[in-house]
């Protein structure tokens, strides 16, 4: 393998980055109101000096008010997801390992139908109480998953595994005996949507983004380490439970955020993870950085498909993901067996 | 990214702030509660509409509106002409583009079959969005009236509601004497689910002379078939999208395991009604003159009691794709 350099790290970032500006300006100019690239172009150009005055109102509201605001949220799940898979990978040791196989999805989403009961159609409670049951089932699947009060990654995974579908059961009693509600939206939100922009700054979301992605970041050349052993990397002076402590913490907090802004959006941090390993090396400097990026750039593609294929129906993008998804997980699984 | 992102932010900003000189601007339109308790500024003049449910395309239609109706759902097939109409899509999960595409200057949706976020999004675009809330025929028909008025048609909105008003309170009159027919309303049969008793439905079936035995709380309860066997319903009521052989329904279901032992099907008490009943539209009025002249021939004159109303056909929920479909044709 070649030596990692941080110009490396750069490049690759680099094309990556190139990659999903590419997809977002073909994101901008595709959907159900025709607008030409020409036109895209004038708009971002006019919106980025400030001359919102020479912007026809309707290109404002399509590209500003709808098109942008989706694929700035596609761009921050795509990157939460897959980082946070990336990381439960290290944190697990188990190729299996994805944001969800620690019950995260089903306890935001518990919290999220709590919220509907509760309080319904209150701004912004849904991702709020979404966010609480997230992080309540990670805190719960902790204590549940240590032994001898070390993390136990067999033990933690049955842990997880088994509240998930713990959490699912009452999902589906809830749903049942309160039919008369208007949980409609419930089933998107199992699936993974990002049609209903949340009512929350997103600005804000990036900046916690920004935080958990960085953390995980820095702990990246201990998870080279602890990845050929806990016991090595301690010899290393590698602090094992301070990097596990971090790595859990951050990838909790990072599927809570896309869980709880867009629904469970499957596939995006098993699958993104393994391919830069696959493109890039498994080297978790560049894996790292890399993850975010291809899964910005997988969901925002899928988010594309999803308002495209069947226009104007819209299909939730967990749809796509897991359409797109599951035959290339076989693939890759067939191929490491071989 | 974040140049675009600090620009999608300002632009909330701005648009917000437009939605309220746009109020402002407005203040020739009125400012209105609809029936989920939102306040809606709805422009004086409506020209041009969306609907996002079968009904309210329906209501459109029957008030005489259709050549303001700029776009309906996917799912509007009733009169044929709104399948011609630009669709935005599924009432579920219509595309925001597409309806922004449309310009319209009044949105309307109904909590039988569309999402609260859906709403909300369009709100927050500025767009003035009418939430209809159905629960009773009664209902329904103030709501006709209400949005009528909104759309500057009230005197077609009387002239829709008035008649339909009086033929509801003459059938009154005909079945005010007669028991009440006990009857299983089916809105799906694999899995079986019926409806509850807050529903729309259960509200017609009551104007129709008829009451739902399923005492349930939740709309649309998914119940097993021992239940059916229990309640041992005078009649079974399904409904139809399509007139069809008469008799195809009840040959099904004494050919089945089960339903060939209820006492309904045994005497031969199936009646197919047009899913006009199944949807919160005036059209609703026709299902139910039809089901109460099944129920209660005695009740009309004997020339109208010779069943030519009656439709039934084996394959009449072949058309739906699937059971959450079915259940949300009828939805509330």
């Amino acid at each position: 393998m070649r030596p990692l350099t941080s110009r490396r790290v750069f490049n690759v970032c680099a094309l990556l980055i190139g990659v999903l500006f590419v997809l977002v300006v073909i994101s901008l100019r595709m959907g159900a109101y025709p607008i030409a690239v020409r036109d895209i172009l004038m708009t971002l150009i006019n919106g980025a000096l400030g001359r919102r005055d020479q912007i026809p109102s309707e290109f404002s509201l399509v590209v500003f008010g709808l098109r942008l605001p989706r694929i700035a949220l596609g761009i921050l799940v795509g990157a939460a997801l897959s980082t946070a898979g990336a990381g439960f990978q290290a944190l697990l040791r188990n190729p299996l390992a994805d944001p969800y196989v620690l019950g995260v999805s089903s306890g935001a989403a518990l919290g999220a139908i709590v919220s509907l009961i509760v309080l319904p159609f209150t701004p912004g409670a849904v991702q709020v109480a979404a966010f609480a049951g997230a992080a309540a089932t990670i805190g719960a699947v902790y204590f549940l998953g240590r032994r001898g009060g070390q993390l136990d990654s067999a033990t933690l995974l049955l842990a997880g595994i088994i509240t998930a579908s713990f959490l699912s059961a009452v999902i589906m009693f809830l749903m049942t005996i309160l039919s008369s509600r208007d949980l409609r939206g419930m089933a998107f939100w199992l699936m993974g949507d990002l049609s209903s922009a949340p009512a929350v700054d997103l600005r804000w979301l990036y900046l916690l983004l920004i935080v958990a992605v960085g953390s995980i970041y820095t702990t990246s050349s201990d998870l080279n380490l602890i990845l050929t052993g806990e016991q090595e990397a301690s010899h290393l002076g590698v602090n094992v439970r301070r990097v596990k402590f971090v790595v859990y913490v951050g990838a909790s907090l990072l599927t809570g955020l896309a869980v709880s802004v867009s629904g469970a959006i499957g596939y995006v941090g098993l699958l993104v993870p393994h391919v830069m390993r696959m493109l890039f090396g498994t080297d978790y400097r560049v894996l790292i950085p890399a993850s975010a990026i291809g899964g910005a750039i997988i969901v925002v593609a899928a988010d594309l498909l999803a308002r495209t294929v069947v226009a104007p129906t819209e299909l939730p993008v967990g749809a796509m993901t897991a359409i797109a998804g599951a035959p290339v997980f076989i693939y890759l699984m067939r191929r490491r067996v071989r | 990214m974040f140049v675009a992102l600090s620009v999608c932010a300002q632009h909330t900003n701005a648009a917000s702030r437009q939605a309220e000189e746009g109020s402002g601007h407005r203040s020739a339109g009125n400012l209105v509660t609809d029936e989920v308790g939102r306040q809606v500024s709805i422009p004086a003049k409506v020209n041009r509409i969306v609907t996002l449910s079968p009904d309210l395309t329906e209501t459109i239609y029957a008030l005489g509106l259709d050549d303001k109706l700029a776009g309906d759902s996917n799912y509007c097939e009733t009169p044929p002409a709104a399948k011609l109409k630009p669709h935005v899509g599924a009432p579920l999960n219509p595309s925001l583009e597409a309806i922004v595409a449309l310009h319209p200057d009044l949105v309307l949706a109904s909590t039988s079959i569309n999402r609260r976020e859906t709403v909300d999004a369009l709100a927050r675009l500025g767009i003035a969005v009418y939430a209809s809330d159905p629960h009773t025929v009664r209902g329904m028909l103030d709501s006709v009236r209400k949005m009528s008025e909104l759309m500057g048609s009230s005197a077609a909105g009387e002239a829709l509601v008035g008649p339909l008003q009086a033929r509801l309170d003459d059938l009154r009159m005909r079945l005010s004497e007669l028991p009440l027919a006990h009857v299983f309303f089916v809105v799906w049969q694999e899995p079986l689910i019926s409806i509850g008793q807050n529903t729309f439905i259960a509200d017609a079936l009551r104007w129709a002379g008829a009451e739902s035995v399923m005492l349930s709380d939740q709309n649309w309860p998914h119940i097993s078939f021992e239940e059916v066997v229990r309640l041992q319903p005078d009649y079974i009521v399904f409904t139809s999208n399509h007139g069809g052989e008469g008799e195809t329904q009840l040959a099904d279901l004494r050919a089945r395991a089960g339903w060939k032992g209820l006492r309904a099907v045994e005497s031969g008490n199936v009646v197919v009604v047009s899913d006009e009943l199944a949807r919160p539209s005036p059209g609703m009025v026709n299902a139910i003159e039809q089901l109460a002249r099944e129920l209660h021939p005695e009740a009309f004159s004997p020339q109208s009691t010779n069943g030519k109303f009656v439709s039934r056909s084996r394959d009449q929920f072949a058309r739906r794709a699937s059971p959450e479909e079915g259940c949300v044709l009828c939805a509330r």
